[in-house]
């Protein structure tokens, strides 16, 4: 059976954008071949490192484990989207640079928006619900410390601690 | 001559800059940062070339088997095919890739693809290249390849037995190297120790450091300028090129390498040159560029891993007072399929022979052996982890064994402050350090003697849970002198070691740093830029700082690089050398233009000023532009003698080791560290779970103790990670069993403890700015879990294993014989 | 990793769902995709056509059922499962694994009907259902139909369903207000992977009366009748649990494999066989 195309609609970062999509194309592979989004990266080929994660519809997915074609009619929110070049960082990216989070920045921009997504679904976040919650994601740099200590930061300002 | 002309404006506002306070020792924020975290940093397969084709490796199924007829018509016959490649083809395009290893070792034949037979499962033997990623991988499945499978070698010690199959049959044997090291007189030890305590057997596992980059390459050849383009992660790339150079017979400088932002390496990039050959060989054929980003099932197979050694023999001489004259063992040091790095891995062990400790009599007969697996690389803490983790298992075993408490022990074995620089019996030069204050320091952080209260009341309460306490003590030997491989070798040509960095004022004033060293989250933008930014009087956010590879910048020596912790020494070295070179042009000019003394200028706020008339004063801006566009307002013996672009090569003070007794200064610095850890055993299961950690570590002056600890921090994370849940297992047949993300238990966030940290700094004697090199971290959670767990089980138990998983720890508790092998013994006179 | 060629079809409704399952030879259905993905990646299945059920209304309801049963439709995501007012109330077991299965990615997308239809040895909620005598509803080109979890999972990767049926909803019994459940996991790393599972569901006066107990971890989940048996009639000691715990394993042949041994997986089922019980009996 060929491969099947599918014209899909959705949200990038808040913009809308359409496209025609084979079947079999990963989520990842839309982000950064037809997006040419790069700041999605590819860590893994199992669904564990979560290089990949993006927000979808307010939740963190990776999108090396879902279709392009289920994104269609969704909001997708990538790392681009938190503060675009030559903008100022968010509140969470300067939490990472204040509390050096991030070493070769690969698993940066999937932590981030692990992190994001933890820190608008809760209403509260303990120290606990912190490491927990970013378990999805492998960092292989910085023993996960600081990243914890960021976003725990980040927590306390916006009230959640 | 004339001072270029201010306006009346500028001179009315101009006033000197506040004096910068050094950067230097500041935990400043990273230059990296912003671009990383916005998603804009470069990755290899970020980038990609036009016309590019896309690359699939065809890898061997077998552990060993020798390859037949290769049929790739009908992947060529897919639309959309650019070529493809074969081990054969290889054979006549290319000379086998240079090995460090004297002969026997020397003769074994390693080619980019499997020439004659496959060594090891994943081994690439053919490789496509086609218009798409899909594609490529579609052909590479369509490409039929005859095996013939043979036996195979796998245990680490068995290969070295007579009926063992070879792994390379022009060796004769799986041998790759030997060698012993002996010092003192372990034999008269032996004899006249209070007790002796054997230790049959010790095993370090294998596992990897996994970056999670996966290797990826970029490569044009270019044969218009037959100049080959590399656009990679590799993290040694003048280390490949002396290696791709004669096997692909072009000069070293027409491998033309560049590299941005690396995801990690950990010493795994290192070798990567072996497919990075192909890929060049592919382009040249399809004459287009090819690209190729690993998947992380084939990285996990098919690229490299850390070391696996075992330890047999181990014999401790001892006195009744706890002191430990030294040890005696046999190591087998599996290095898989190929050496490639090796055996610089029998080498680099002895930079810390006696580890932390004062041991005069010491004797190691060391073997690189071969089998049919993946081959190694220099994964973080390389070669020396293993080492120190035998000898901080010495520690323990006889500790436990004669009833002594592990924490005397070790006060009364370690090195003393004193005795600083330390000289090993291997004639290693230990710069600086105080590994009693470190100990004392770490048990402070962890509360060792309330945990030690905690430990009892728990023995006595029969909760089913127990406690151990555990501590690692370890180096991380930094900036190796490269004469060391003459150990190995004596007939190589390398000593010392070294580093190039490029310093230039640009056309307006602007300072950049060009680097020779190829970082992979080090921050070495950062923390070059403070060093500068003090020399040259400015902030560090007016320094830019080139790090990466790029041949064409010419910032480099063979040895450039980012491994084997060497960057706080080597490229900081480089990079303050050529600051100074720089900074020395500058205070020509100005003298010569504002006509002062040098010791009448101050360096402020990127302007030269005679100190007491601050308006006689040069900025770097006015400085560059008399010498690259107004150069005739110059006196020509200034003009000759200035470049406002200095490269400096930094060289560490070394000599040449002797390869007769293996001794000599094998590396410069000694970073320490010391871990204390508590990890809880649940005994009906073997559930081990850390509930404490702390660490000390001792680097010398830090740069940027923010990223010195982010680094003890990684280290950390490895180490536990191994000790606990990472692991490479193969089965009979050679096949690696876990060779997913979803097998190989990387640690996660929740299973990394919240490590509590200091540092205590002991400036290095012996380099630039008293900084030592460190990043690898020595392993000491292996040491540090192992002791845990050898604390709660007590002395009817060994540790002989470096991983140690839940089930493990339940046969250690329910079933010791099966677990421990042969455990240990004590002879006592 | 790059996916094999396919094509994607999403039905909006269950009977066209089923429609296409039974049109397409070698179709698979799509709910999470959580290991589909996976298994599709490395080119372990090489399905012709995917069926995406992930968005159809009637998968993603949760709701009573006249008998009081829970009725979670098939395409509900774990930490909807988690989440859910109803789940907590009435199966408080059942939504906290929701909340720790894997990650929150996962839990976003992975789905009760996937993690029971793939069967995989180590998945966490098949030991669960069959503990709790959960009734599984089946639809087909005949309509519906349901079925025991107890006799849902064939073999490893192998259940009942037939080919072109799909699985609509998990029906979860109302507990009886004597009834608890425990659920006990020996796992690799937090929320990670399992060596050892069991679940038990007790329904206890002071004296135990009855009790469901099932090891996961194995080929299938496996009942431990002569555990259940021995429980019966016993007060809730931990003696009387552990002595009823000697008697389990039976039927159970876990693999051996890289993470753990057979023998040891079989020894830790036992364990966490007895302290689901105790679990269970522990008054809350």
């Amino acid at each position: 059976m060929p491969d099947s195309v599918h014209a899909i609609e959705l949200t990038v970062n808040g913009e809308p954008h359409e496209a025609v999509v084979p079947g079999r194309q990963l989520l990842v592979h839309f982000i950064r071949d037809t997006l040419g989004l790069r700041g999605t990266h590819i860590g893994c080929d199992s669904g564990n490192c979560g290089a990949c994660t993006v927000i979808v519809d307010g939740k963190a997915v990776k999108s090396c484990m879902q279709l392009a074609v289920q994104a269609d009619g969704r909001a997708l929110e990538t790392v681009e989207g938190l503060s675009g070049p030559g903008e100022e960082p968010n509140d969470l990216q300067a939490a990472f640079t204040r509390h050096h989070a991030l070493q070769c920045g690969y698993c940066t921009p999937g932590m981030l928006m692990s992190a994001t997504a933890l820190l608008e679904q809760a209403e509260e976040l303990s120290l606990d619900e912190i490491r927990r919650g970013l378990k999805g994601n492998i960092c292989r740099c910085t023993g996960y410390v600081n990243i914890v200590r960021a976003v725990e930061d980040v927590a306390a300002r916006r009230g959640l601690a | 001559m004339s001072v270029p002309t201010r306006t009346d404006e500028q001179i009315a506002t101009w006033s000197p800059p506040a004096p910068q306070a050094p950067s230097v020792g500041q935990s400043i924020p990273r230059k990296e940062d912003r671009r990383l975290l916005q998603g804009q940093g470069l990755f290899t397969d970020d980038l990609w070339m036009h016309r590019q084709g896309h690359v699939h490796f065809v890898r061997s199924p077998h552990a060993h088997a020798r390859i037949g007829a290769i049929d790739v018509s009908r992947a060529e016959a897919l639309p959309g095919v650019y070529a493809t490649l074969t081990g054969e083809e290889v054979r006549g395009l290319t000379d086998r890739f240079p090995q460090i290893a004297p002969e026997p070792g020397g003769s074994a034949k390693d080619y980019c693809l499997a020439v004659g037979k496959a060594r090891f499962a994943g081994e690439p033997v053919a490789v496509v290249l086609a218009e798409t990623r899909e594609l490529a991988r579609d052909a590479a499945a369509l490409v039929e390849v005859d095996y013939e499978p043979l036996p195979v070698t796998l245990d680490g010690v068995a290969t070295t037995q007579p009926d063992a199959p070879l792994v390379h049959s022009e060796i004769g044997s799986n041998i790759g190297w030997e060698g012993v090291y002996e010092f003192g007189d372990v034999d008269w030890a032996l004899e006249h120790a209070d007790h002796v305590v054997r230790i049959p057997h010790l095993h370090f596992h294998r596992f990897s450091s996994t970056p999670l980059e996966c290797n990826a390459a970029v490569v044009d050849w270019e044969q218009g300028t037959d100049t080959i383009q590399i656009l990679s992660n590799n993290q040694m790339p003048q280390f490949a090129a002396m290696f791709m150079a004669p096997a692909l017979g072009v000069r070293t400088d027409q491998l033309q390498f560049r590299s941005q932002d690396i995801g990690g390496a950990f010493g795994l990039k290192l070798t990567s040159y072996t497919n990075i050959t192909a890929i060049a060989l592919l382009s040249r054929k399809a004459n287009r560029p090819a690209k190729w980003t690993e998947y992380r099932s084939e990285h996990m197979v098919g690229s490299c891993h850390g070391n696996e050694r075992t330890f047999r023999g181990i014999e401790v001489p001892v006195m009744a007072d706890g002191q430990i004259l030294g040890f005696s063992a046999t190591a087998f040091d599996d290095v898989g399929a190929f050496m490639r790095y090796e055996p610089l891995g029998g080498v680099i062990f002895s930079q810390v022979l006696p580890g932390c400790y004062r041991f005069q009599h010491l004797r190691v007969d060391y073997r690189t052996v071969l089998t049919n697996k993946t081959p190694v690389g220099p994964n973080r803490g390389y070669s020396r982890l293993q080492h120190l983790w035998m000898v901080e298992r010495i520690v323990d075993i006889v500790a436990s064994q004669l009833g002594l408490d592990p924490v005397a022990v070790r006060r009364r074995n370690y090195i003393a402050a004193h005795e600083f620089p330390y000289e090993t019996p291997n004639g290693c030069l230990y710069d600086s350090g105080d590994y009693h204050a470190a100990l004392d320091r770490v048990l402070e952080l962890v509360d060792y003697d309330g945990w030690r209260e905690r430990q009892a009341e728990l023995r006595a309460s029969g909760s089913g849970r127990r406690i151990g306490i555990g501590i690692g003590s370890t180096l991380d030997s930094g900036t190796s002198n490269f004469g060391q491989a003459r150990l190995i070798n004596r007939e190589l040509q390398y000593s010392g070691n070294g580093e190039a960095a490029i310093c230039k004022l640009d056309l307006g004033g602007e300072i950049s740093v060009a680097l020779g060293t190829v970082p992979q989250g080090q921050g070495h933008e950062t923390t070059t830029a403070q060093v500068v930014a003090d020399t040259l009087g400015v902030s560090p956010n007016e320094v830019r700082v080139l790090a990466g590879a790029d041949s064409a910048r010419n910032a480099y020596v063979a040895f450039s690089g980012t491994y084997a912790s060497q960057f706080a020494v080597t490229g900081i070295g480089a990079a303050l050398g050529a600051a100074k070179a720089l900074r020395d042009d500058l205070y020509a000019i100005a003298t010569s233009v504002l006509e002062c003394a040098p010791e009448e200028l101050l360096l402020v706020g990127g302007t030269l000023s005679v100190e007491g008339d601050e308006d006689r004063a040069m900025t770097f801006a006015e400085i560059a532009n008399l010498v690259y566009a107004n150069n005739g307002a110059l006196p020509p013996e200034i003009a000759d003698a200035v470049t406002l672009n200095r490269r400096f090569v930094y060289r560490p003070p070394f000599g040449v080791p002797d390869w007769r007794t293996k001794s000599g200064h094998l590396t410069l610095t000694y970073a320490s560290q010391f871990h204390a850890c508590v990890v809880e055993i649940e005994e009906e299961t073997g559930a081990t779970k850390l509930l404490d950690y702390a660490i000390v570590d001792e680097c010398g002056t830090p740069i940027n103790p923010q990223i010195v600890e982010g680094q003890v921090h990684g280290a950390a994370a490895h180490g536990i990670a191994a000790a606990l849940q990472e692991t490479l297992e193969y089965d009979e047949h050679g096949q690696l069993l876990n060779g997913t993300f979803w097998d190989y238990h990387v640690v996660s966030c929740p299973d990394t403890p919240l490590f509590k940290t200091d540092n205590l700094p002991r400036p290095s004697p012996f380099t630039p700015t008293g900084s030592k090199g460190m990043g690898e971290g020595g392993g000491g959670p292996l040491h540090a879990v192992c002791s845990a767990l050898q604390d709660a089980l007590g002395p009817d138990v060994v540790v002989t294993e470096s991983h140690n998983p839940t089930e493990r720890v339940w046969q250690l508790l329910h079933e010791p014989d099966a677990a421990a092998r042969e455990g240990a013994e004590v002879r006592s006179r | 990793m790059l996916l094999p060629s396919l094509a994607y079809e999403r039905p909006e409704t269950v009977e066209e769902a089923v429609a296409l399952l039974r049109a397409t030879r070698n179709a698979r259905v799509l709910a999470g995709g959580q290991t589909l993905l996976n298994a599709l990646k490395l080119r372990i299945v090489h399905p012709d056509v995917l069926v995406d059920v992930s968005r159809i209304p009637s998968l993603r309801e949760i709701a009573h059922e006249p008998d009081g049963a829970l009725r979670i439709g098939a395409a509900v995501t774990y930490d909807e499962l988690a989440a859910s007012p109803l789940v907590r109330a009435a199966h408080p077991v059942t939504a906290a694994m929701g909340s720790r299965l894997v990650d929150r990615q996962v839990r976003a997308r992975g789905t009760i009907g996937g993690n029971v239809c793939l069967a995989d040895p180590t998945s966490n909620f098949p030991p669960l259902l069959v503990a709790l005598g959960a009734r599984l509803r089946v639809r087909g080109a005949r309509g519906a139909r349901e079925t025991d979890a107890d006799g849902f999972f064939l073999a490893p990767y192998m259940t009942a369903l037939a080919p072109g049926e799909l699985l609509d909803s998990v029906l979860l019994p109302a507990l009886a207000a004597d009834q608890r459940v425990g659920y006990e996991t020996l796992q690799v790393g937090t929320d990670s992977w399992a060596l050892a599972r069991a679940s038990a569901l007790v329904r206890c006066n002071g004296t135990i009366r009855e009790a469901r107990v099932a090891l996961g971890c194995g080929p299938v989940p496996v009942r431990q009748r002569a555990m259940e048996r021995a429980l019966v009639g016993r007060a809730p000691t931990a003696a009387a649990i552990a002595a009823a715990a000697a008697l389990a394993g039976e039927g159970f042949d876990p693999p051996g494999d890289v993470h753990a041994s057979a023998a040891y997986r079989t020894k830790m089922a036992i364990v966490m066989a007895r302290r689901a019980v105790r679990a269970a009996t522990e008054e809350s």
